[in-house]
């Protein structure tokens, strides 16, 4: 008897954690920001944990469904991971991964109305991403603004952890919910750089030049179109952006109003790394225009390229590249910086932006910074504050124990106001 | 065959001295600076006369002159008329000189408690929560909060173009069918001719260059009307088949300010505040944080109000009212939570908005 409870023991110590991580597209990964995520981590925390994926069944056609990947187990649901269905895509994979998962680790909010239930019902550990500012964007109708209002609420109150992938949403997060956000951006040592080749010169001649460049979905908050306006005005300065242009009416009409200017290379959409990184990778200077919460895999990832970046100036692009980059607030200021910022400086800029993302953007510094969150949800009860418990003792008791100066405490997020 | 002629009349005689006479007390209202000066919390940016309330008092009170021999109930009446006249002079010394909350809510009680003096009183339950019989110090203390909660609820209607007036009407419409109905035909006069003015009122407070608002005068004297004539009506249906009809037709009519000014009332208590401080929480408000115009919302609130009816009617004289009222709060809770929401989201991207900034 007392043997075979120390076998059971030994077993389940070194038995590895079970983790489910749920709201991204799939693996391997093809699409956007948290897929990328969700393999690195597969990449760098497999051997120490037992990784379930969540995948949508519509993006991976039925022959092409492999059940693991670099030693994750992969789950397939046969429902899109985006837009509407990605409220019932994360709702089915939160309860299938309660039949097994330690850890379960939501990435965005979609689903984050089962947290409540999870935390009363079981013992799982909850940890959220709750990616940017999702219900500020311009895409979503108003009912999908409240909705994903009231989620990123839930998501935040009731999950052991949340995470937060810049600074000034940490800021957000704790004055609205008084919750300590923890910080984990993205890595960018997937990129590469690439030397271009005669052919890749033959197919864009622009490789040639000196340009700047720029690759986004072509939507307003990304100010595609401050951004061609200031470069039509300074002929003499290529730009290349890379983006959908075809998917949305506001990017069919920039494309027709800014066709006729032989300085500015519009291209449709490079899914080839490589092919993206020989273009981005050469260019003179990064143009980087996204104004919407967090921090942006694309910024990330020119950094790592050592570009120098031209940033739009919002706080989020500001803490991404420590106030080091340059920053714009309208197409004056951006042709201002084009027309009065010298080589030497652009690659001195360079530098610092390569020398800050070889520091913080790497996928193994984030895959660590993951692996220690997992281990601290493990061991957690409850979710912390942000403020110290000394708030909730009264001024007069605070002054019998010659405490009067913790009456006046201020929270870091106050101080940044 | 007078009789009906006297249906058509009260509201046209109301209704065109209305017309003829706002002009001119408009140019008055200026001159003696009786007016709404714009401030922050406000939308309008020139001083607007306030005389909406004494115009619909003065034209229903000329048209009801022509046929006083209509009147049988004349202590109804005359309660009506007193506690009017009261709450006008008040509403106007208020909308000329701010007077305070604590002082008006002291009128208010004075008043309500000279109603139940006069007779008129909530004299049961109806089956509300299955409760008929009420003890005469319940009754007496439910009339006054009763009058004095409904008094101000319309009051806290009136902060958009057309709103107060809007609501009182269909309210004045429903209660003038009920009247009809319940064959108190000196109410409906009273009612058909308040129609008439409320009529030429909203004629010129939707009007650009003309505008006119009713001011704390008129809403406050408008909803003691509403509420003191509902209790009439109540007392003449007690005890007669048309008992659940009318219980819901005055719930109806009165539900969406008193539950909206109830939320209200709760959100500042919950806040720390006064109950009665001045702020911009009010259901109107909610419905204006959709991004729509006024007179939109305005429309919008108002056919929320009228489907509330219709609901509370259908249902109250159907099902139990218990049950009906219990889901008329159900109803608006979700209603005003989904507005609330889309409001915290205003509230927060302008807050998160200037974080940008740094």
């Amino acid at each position: 008897m007392a043997l075979s409870t120390i076998v059971f023991k030994t077993y389940n110590m070194h038995m590895k954690k079970k983790v489910a991580i749920i709201g991204t597209v799939g693996l391997p990964a093809n699409y956007g920001g948290f897929e990328t995520l969700a393999e690195h981590l597969v990449k760098n925390l497999h051997q120490e944990y037992d990784l379930s994926v969540y995948c949508s069944g519509k993006k991976y056609a039925k022959g092409n469904r492999p059940s693991s990947y670099l030693g994750a187990k992969l789950h397939y649901l046969p429902l899109e991971a985006n837009g509407i269905q990605s409220i019932p895509y994360d709702t089915l994979s939160i309860l299938h991964a309660l039949f097994y998962a330690d850890v379960l680790l939501i990435l965005g909010v979609a689903g984050a109305w089962m947290i409540p239930f999870v935390r009363l019902f079981t013992n799982k550990k909850v940890i959220v991403s709750i990616d940017g500012i999702e219900w500020k964007r311009d895409k979503w109708s108003r009912l999908a603004k409240a909705f994903l209002f009231w989620s990123e609420g839930i998501a935040v109150k009731y999950s052991h952890i949340d995470i937060s992938d810049n600074e000034s949403i940490q800021d957000y997060t704790a004055m609205r919910y008084g919750s300590l956000s923890r910080i984990i951006e993205y890595g960018a040592d997937h990129t590469l750089q690439v030397k271009p080749t005669s052919e890749d010169k033959a197919e864009f001649p622009f490789l040639k030049l000196l340009y700047a460049f720029k690759v986004c979905r072509i939507e307003p908050e990304n100010n595609v179109g401050t951004v061609l306006e200031a470069f039509s005005q300074l002929p003499k300065y290529t730009l290349v952006i890379v983006g959908n242009w075809k998917n949305s009416a506001y990017g069919i009409a920039l494309r027709e109003q800014y066709k006729a200017f032989s300085n500015l290379i519009l291209l449709d959409p490079i899914y080839d790394q490589r092919t993206l990184d020989a273009l981005r990778g050469n260019a003179m200077v990064y143009i980087h225009g996204h104004s919407a919460g967090g921090t942006n895999p694309s910024l990330v990832e020119a950094m790592y390229l050592g570009l120098p970046v031209l940033a739009y100036g919002v706080s989020y692009n500001r803490t991404t590249t420590e106030h080091k980059a340059l920053y714009f607030k309208d197409g004056n200021d951006l042709k201002w910086l084009i027309e009065n910022t010298s080589v030497p400086e652009l690659k001195a800029l360079g530098e610092t932006m390569g020398a800050v993302a070889q520091r913080r953007y790497t996928w193994k510094r984030i895959a660590e910074h993951y692996r220690l969150l997992i281990i601290e949800a493990l061991s957690v009860k409850n979710k912390g504050q942000v403020m110290p418990d000394t708030q909730k003792i009264n001024n007069s008791t605070l002054l019998d124990m010659d405490l009067g100066h913790l009456i006046h405490q201020q929270g870091f997020f106050e101080k940044r106001q | 065959m007078t009789q009906y002629i006297t249906y058509i009349l009260s509201p046209l005689v109301a209704l065109v001295w209305v017309l003829i006479a706002t002009p001119a007390t408009r140019a008055i209202a200026v001159k003696l600076r009786l007016t709404d000066q714009p401030n922050a919390r406000k939308v309008h940016s020139q001083p607007i006369p306030l005389v909406g309330g004494i115009l619909i008092f003065a034209a229903t009170l000329l048209s009801l002159l022509i046929q006083v021999a209509w009147v049988s109930d004349w202590n109804t009446m005359y309660v009506l008329f007193n506690g009017s006249l009261l709450l006008l002079i008040t509403g106007v010394i208020d909308d000329k000189i701010d007077v305070r909350a604590t002082y008006k809510l002291a009128i208010q009680i004075a008043l309500a408690w000279f109603v139940y003096a006069s007779g008129i009183h909530i004299e049961s339950l109806y089956g509300l929560f299955g409760i008929y019989a009420i003890p005469t110090y319940v009754q007496g203390l439910l009339t006054m909060l009763i009058i004095v909660g409904v008094v101000n609820a319309f009051n806290l209607t009136d902060g958009i173009d057309g709103l107060a007036g809007g609501l009182a009407l269909i309210g004045l419409i429903a209660y003038s069918l009920l009247a009809c109905y319940l064959g108190k035909y000196d109410l409906l006069v009273l009612f058909l001719a308040l129609s008439g003015a409320l009529v030429g009122f909203l004629r010129f407070n939707f009007s650009q260059a003309n505008k006119i608002f009713m001011g704390d005068a008129g809403s406050l004297f408008l909803g003691y009307i509403m509420v003191v004539s509902g209790i009439v009506l109540l007392q003449t249906a007690e005890n007669t088949a048309n008992n659940s009809v009318t219980v819901a037709t005055v719930i109806g009519v009165l539900a969406l300010p008193v539950i909206d000014s109830l939320r209200v009332y709760r959100g500042r208590i919950k806040a720390g505040y006064s109950p009665f401080r001045a702020d911009r929480t009010h259901f109107h408000h909610l419905v204006l944080s959709l991004g729509v115009k006024h007179h939109v919302a305005t429309v919008f609130i108002v056919f929320a109000a009228l489907c509330i009816l219709g609901f509370t009617v259908i249902f109250g004289s159907l099902f139990s009212l218990t049950l009906t009222l219990v889901l008329l709060l159900l109803l608006f809770s979700i209603m005003s939570s989904i507005l609330n929401l889309n409001m915290s989201v205003n509230t927060w991207r302008n807050k998160i908005r200037k974080l940008e900034e740094l």
